[in-house]
């Protein structure tokens, strides 16, 4: 075996900055090629905005359409395309990839105490066959669009005349990048562990991650063989999905949601881990129920892989499935309810600080509640057949995706930004952001439950007048809220000119990514930790490491 | 490039003739109800309860902590360390399981009574062709079909069967909760028992494509006094501006979607200047078309727009794009109604 | 690796024929390398498995759906060609195991040998496939000069299905089965060549002798990979040949 020997920086000189990992080195190809999980993360982060600003301005461009029954701005054809692009764009390339991409790459080896995930290059691969996934289903709209629906569905998605063989091998692309990066942590999880951090000393972060990486894996190689199915099919009309000759749709459909429904949690899962982690540092408490926590979150993992049938509940299943299907949803619906009782608990009698990654934990709280239990009446079965396709699973999912995850993840953005950088954005700037977000959220999707519930069907270009007013309050909203998060990517931009110093640990965090220095240095530890204490004790808390700023 | 994408104030395609809206229900949510299904209300609404209460102690525990525990001082701690309560979790865990078995339980009996279809029900079928983008009804004891448009009678039960030609769809009749995709090779049955006189919404709530928010019908639930007057049947054609005016509704429900009558180029060629008048006599105009992979120029008339109705694709028209484009075959369309839009289309020639 | 000072760990060359072999900067140890690199293969694998997983169950759906077109499409392979396949395939796995054996043991020229031997049965099943496939495209069950020329709703004909002997004329969509048996059999044959191009790649290592009893492990996952594709064949055989 080898001797370490420690590097001795005998004469630190005060005005030099002591070295990081992002001053280590200079110039395009120190990042382009780097190995280094938190430059990945940094350029993961950077794509999985772009994807989410792109997303947006389709949202946008979206709902300005509808404000007018018989539609304001495009054909029926481009519109199709449009909210097809959205879907697609905020599933695939933002949602998927954006927590375990950007911050779980990033936080989950300093958690670990690890110098590196464990497969540093098949790292850098899953993010260039991210960038080549992107790249594809935009050259897809080049190409012409493709108007299917982020579902895809078939036969609709074999003879429309667009783009699909395209998108089709940009999300195959997609997936292996997604399931390489849970592999990855699975395998860093297990092996990487400091000395000391047993399983049940890890932070909820990094069980949610492995939670979710367990899914990545197990799940995603079906959509990557269903969008290859998809992909022969309109290459050379292999007919199994294609009724003319033989093949069955629902049988598309059972394959595409035996992954897309555990893509939600793939999605969600991360998101659940964020706000563990915030909840306790920000209230400077234990986790409420850290154990049932963990559990929580693998019987999740594990529950969603049996429910996928409670999207096709019109589809004429057999009154088996439907049975089957339905009761399994609502199992889903109880270590979530754990999860979110846990939160509120670990916040009473917490030391509440109300900066704002805790401002967007507790919206994400409320936001969560309704996005989860409005799931819960969707997996009601008879109600559903009212509601399917309406904008009721809208509101739904946009309650899950864009009020609780996308909310999680700024929420962890803010967090972890000074951390990352070194540097604090303006928090009453950020504030202002939150709440704007929140209100125009809440204005742009509780209109379309009420809208949905009285029957307005989703993917419709042009509608019946009496949804206008509805659909008015709604792009209002949605308004409001693009201005929050322009006012988002504003502050956070121009915190990286101002400068302005944050503290080493610049929230009070008792984990190990707290605890080595910030920005953390290119093998994230001056020297190897280990870890003695229980998991979020707070009584270890050093307040100086509070007030001591960034060099 | 762009152009393309923008919508032509002269093409806008939706639904230009809906029924008046429903009445909402005494909650405010929900549609009124139409038929006898109210197990779908009674468990929405109980559902509705259960998240509004768990919402109110989420959000009222949150704001009481955010009140009351706020952090003062930079390093103040935390009022209370405790990381467990294991009465308080057994109670999170079993309450909300009793509550989600009780949706269960009360959902899977409601969806059972949706799905059963009654022998009355079964005495009473319809059938519905579904197809980019429109409906065609066939009725049970009554030879001549009806488009976008169907007639029911009331406090009877009925039965729909569901057929689609090309991709999926799906019936969608919010008064009544039912809705069922239909799935190309499958026949999906739905049934339901309407108890409101009244006009209503048919929506296509499975997305099939450009048109698909165009896919609507009108479902007139009437008397039994009324519906044996079939009312769909009715094709005034005493007089030829009467035909003509049946055939101009018959248009707007069926042809509107892919063919403009004021010139404006749409899916299918405009109907304007297939007859022009000429003193007393309309003359049809000349046309290349396709025929067996032959071309060939041929004079409009009323044969060739019978055929171009049942058997599109016998001659196609070979002017781009309309050679590429298919239009969808109307086999069923009877005699008189396409004498009845022959009349229309010479009346476009008449008017101008 | 060693910027900013840190040392790395270096295995030491059973002799001079081999080169060292120097730990992943970020690892602590030879063993916690191996086993990383080993669990996230099996992973790797777990994946491959359910992408077939996914070709499988669409293969038991439609011998559901249409159990007499897959007997009369079944009956149209050539079970002994499939069977000879399938002795190949066991054959070579065992070559490779050997490879691995030897490897773990620092014997390079028979390392060299039997990873030859893997490579010659990867060559032979790929041969053998191929002339079962001529024998498709020449009775017109899968014609690979239309594969792509569509299908005509006209006339409900299948360009690439064109079923010279009419074989198929009796059983509902005719197509489907050997739709299934192409792209099953296509995407397994891709991993046929690529674990070929695997195993070359370990033989030039071999060759540079990187590859020693301290320090085997791309040798061990190739074997892996190639047992794997071992494996999804020792299913195909049976239900694509046998089962009908
Ligand atoms: C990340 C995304 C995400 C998440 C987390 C969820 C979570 C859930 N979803 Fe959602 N869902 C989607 C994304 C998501 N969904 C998407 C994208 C679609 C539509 C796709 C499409 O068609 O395009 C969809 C559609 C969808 C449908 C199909 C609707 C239809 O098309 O007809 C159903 C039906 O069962 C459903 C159910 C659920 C349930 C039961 C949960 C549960 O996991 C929720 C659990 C959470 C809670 C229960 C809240 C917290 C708990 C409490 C506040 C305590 C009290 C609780 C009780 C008393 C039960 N979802
Ligand atoms: C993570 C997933 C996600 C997210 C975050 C969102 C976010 C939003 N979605 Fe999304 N949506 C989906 C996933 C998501 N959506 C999916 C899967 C579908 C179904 C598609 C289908 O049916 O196939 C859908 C469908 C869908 C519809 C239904 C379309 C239809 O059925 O006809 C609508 C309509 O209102 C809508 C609106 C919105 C709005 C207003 C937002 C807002 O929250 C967006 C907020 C963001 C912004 C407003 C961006 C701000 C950007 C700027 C201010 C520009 C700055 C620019 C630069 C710096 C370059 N979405
Ligand atoms: C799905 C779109 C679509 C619908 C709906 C449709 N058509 Fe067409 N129609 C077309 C297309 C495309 C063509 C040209 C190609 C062809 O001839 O097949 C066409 C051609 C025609 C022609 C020949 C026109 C000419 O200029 O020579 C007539 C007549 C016609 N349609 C009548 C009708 C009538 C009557 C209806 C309603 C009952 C109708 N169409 C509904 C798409 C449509
Ligand atoms: Cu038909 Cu949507
Ligand atoms: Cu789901």
């Amino acid at each position: 075996m080898s001797t370490n020997v420690p590097v001795i920086d005998a004469h630190p000189t005060i005005s030099e900055p002591p070295k990081n990992y992002l001053n280590c080195s200079r110039g395009f190809m120190s990042w382009a090629g780097t190995l280094d999980h938190k430059r990945i993360g940094i350029m993961y982060l950077i794509g999985v905005s772009a994807a989410f600003l792109a997303g947006g301005v389709f949202a946008l461009l979206v709902r300005l359409h509808l404000w007018e029954p018989h539609g304001m701005l495009f054909t029926n054809e481009t519109y199709n395309q449009i909210f097809t692009l959205h879907g697609a764009f905020m599933v695939f390339i933002f949602v998927i990839p954006a927590i375990p991409g950007s911050l779980g790459n990033m936080v989950l080896p300093l958690m670990l105490g690890a110098k590196d995930v464990a497969l540093p290059r098949l790292n850098l691969l899953s993010f260039y066959l991210w960038c080549g996934g992107t790249l594809l289903a935009t050259l897809a709209i080049v190409l012409g669009g493709f108007d299917t629906g982020w579902t895809f569905y078939a036969p609709y998605s074999l003879y429309t005349d667009q783009a699909v063989v395209s998108i089709g091998l940009g999300i195959f692309l997609l997936g292996f990048s997604s399931i390489f990066t849970g592999l990855n942590f699975i395998v860093t999880t297990h092996k990487l562990r400091a000395p000391g951090l047993t399983w049940f000393r890890m932070p909820l972060f990094v069980w949610a991650i492995y939670a979710t990486a367990i899914l990545q894996v197990l799940a995603t190689p079906v959509l990557g063989i269903t969008v290859l199915l998809v992909a022969f099919e309109r290459l050379y009309n292999i007919g199994i999905f294609d009724p003319r000759l033989g093949g069955d749709p629902v049988l598309f459909e059972h394959f595409f949601w035996f992954y897309s429904h555990p893509a939600v949690y793939i999605m969600v899962l991360p998101a659940f881990g964020i706000i563990s982690e915030l909840v306790t540092v920000h209230s400077r408490k234990p986790l409420f129920g850290y154990k049932l926590m963990a559990f929580s979150a693998l019987a999740i993992a594990i529950i969603s892989f049996l429910v996928w049938g409670h999207h096709m509940f019109t589809s004429g299943q057999s009154t088996f499935a439907m049975f089957a299907f339905s009761f399994l949803t609502f199992f889903v619906a109880i270590p979530t309810a754990i999860k979110e009782f846990s939160w509120v608990a670990t916040i009473w009698k917490g030391s509440i600080a109300l900066n704002s990654p805790m401002l967007y934990t507790l919206a994400f709280l409320i936001i969560f509640a309704i996005g989860g239990l409005t799931g819960v009446i969707l997996g009601a079965l008879n109600v559903d057949l009212h509601l399917h396709d309406t904008y009721f699973v809208v509101a739904h999912f946009h309650y899950v995706m864009m009020g609780s995850i996308a909310l999680a993840f700024f929420a962890g953005l803010h967090h972890w930004w000074p951390k990352m950088f070194g540097i604090m954005y303006d928090e009453t700037l950020a504030k202002i952001a939150c709440a704007l977000i929140f209100i125009g959220f809440n204005a742009t999707f509780i209109p379309q439950f009420i809208m949905g519930s009285q029957g307005m069907p989703r993917r419709y270009a042009t509608y019946v007048p009496e949804f206008e007013g509805y659909h008015h309050a709604s792009t209002i909203g949605a308004v409001i809220l693009g201005s929050g998060v322009a006012l988002m990517v504003y502050y956070l931009l121009a915190s990286l000119l101002i400068r302005k110093p944050a503290m080493q640990n610049q929230w009070g965090g008792v984990t190990l990514d707290w605890l080595t220095p910030t920005p953390p240095p290119l093998e994230n530890f001056a020297t190897p930790p280990s870890v003695t204490t229980e998991v979020y004790d707070y009584s270890t808390l050093d307040y100086e490491s509070l007030r001591t700023p960034v060099r | 490039m762009f152009a393309q994408l923008i919508q032509d104030p002269a093409k806008i395609n939706y639904v230009e003739n809906p029924a008046k809206p429903p009445e909402i229900d005494a909650w405010g949510q929900l549609p009124k109800l139409a038929s006898t299904f109210d197990h779908v209300d009674g468990l929405f609404y109980f559902t509705y309860i259960v998240c509004i209460f768990f919402f109110v102690v989420i959000l009222g525990a949150l704001l009481f902590s955010v009140v009351k525990y706020r952090r003062k001082t930079w390093d103040q701690p935390a009022a209370s360390n405790v990381t467990h309560n294991t009465p308080l979790e057994v109670v999170w865990t079993i309450v909300p399981l009793i509550i989600v078995m009780i949706m269960f339980a009360w959902g899977f009996k409601g969806c059972m009574d949706m799905t059963v279809v009654p022998e009355a029900a079964s005495r009473n079928t319809y059938k519905a062709t579904a197809k980019q983008w429109n409906w065609t009804f066939t009725y049970p004891n009554h030879a001549t079909p009806s488009f976008n448009e169907v007639w029911i009678e009331v406090n009877k039960p009925v039965q729909f069967l569901c057929e689609s030609t090309d991709v999926l769809h799906a019936f969608f009749i919010p008064v009544m909760r039912v809705k069922r995709d239909i799935v190309p090779g499958r026949f999906q049955s739905v049934w339901f028992h309407p108890i409101e006189i009244g006009e209503f919404h048919l929506f296509c709530a499975e997305y099939c494509g450009d048109d698909h928010s165009r896919m609507y019908a009108k479902v007139h639930v009437v008397s039994a006094e009324e519906f044996a007057t079939a009312p769909w049947d009715k094709w005034d054609d005493t007089t030829p501006a009467l035909a003509a005016k049946s055939g101009e509704s018959l248009y707007k429900n069926l042809c509107q979607t892919c063919h403009s009558v004021n010139g404006t180029p749409a899916v299918g060629p405009t109907w304007k200047g297939l007859f022009t008048k000429q003193g007393d006599t309309f003359v049809g105009r000349q046309r290349e078309v396709i025929e067996g992979g032959a071309k060939k120029t041929i004079t409009v008339d009323e044969a060739y727009i019978t055929e171009s109705v049942r058997k599109p694709d016998q001659k196609k028209v070979a002017e781009s794009p309309y050679d590429k484009n298919n239009m969808t075959a109307f086999p069923d369309l009877d005699e008189r109604r396409i004498k009845g839009l022959i009349e229309y289309m010479k009346s476009l020639a008449a008017a101008q | 690796m060693s910027h900013d000072g840190h040392h790395s760990i270096v295995i030491p060359a059973p002799g001079p024929e081999f080169v060292p072999h120097t730990v992943a900067h970020h690892f602590d140890s030879p063993v916690q390398e191996f086993q990383s690199m080993k669990l996230g293969f099996w992973l790797f694998l777990a994946t491959e498995i359910l992408l077939f997983g996914g070709l499988f169950a669409a293969y038991f759906y439609f011998h559901e759906a249409f159990p007499e077109t897959f007997r009369v499409g079944g009956a149209q392979l050539d079970w002994r060609l499939g069977a000879v396949n399938t002795t190949v395939l066991l054959v070579s796995s065992w070559t490779m195991a050997m490879g691995v054996r030897c490897a773990q043991t620092s014997q390079k020229q028979k390392t060299l040998m039997f990873c030859a031997l893997t490579l010659v049965g990867a060559v032979a099943f790929m041969v053998i496939k191929f002339f079962e496939y001529k024998a498709k495209n020449d009775h017109g069950l899968v014609v690979f000069s239309e594969l792509f020329s569509g299908y005509n709703e006209a006339t409900g004909q299948l360009a690439w299905f064109k079923d010279y002997d009419g074989v198929m004329a009796n059983v509902p969509h005719g197509h489907m089965f050997f739709a299934i048996y192409l792209t099953m059999t296509a995407i397994h044959g891709l991993h046929v060549v690529i674990g070929a191009g695997l195993i070359i790649w370990i033989m030039k290592g071999t060759a540079k002798g990187r590859f020693h009893a301290g320090y085997y492990l791309p040798v061990d996952l190739v074997g892996l990979y190639w047992h794997l594709v071992d494996l999804i064949w020792i299913f195909l055989f049976p239900l694509l040949y046998l089962v009908p």
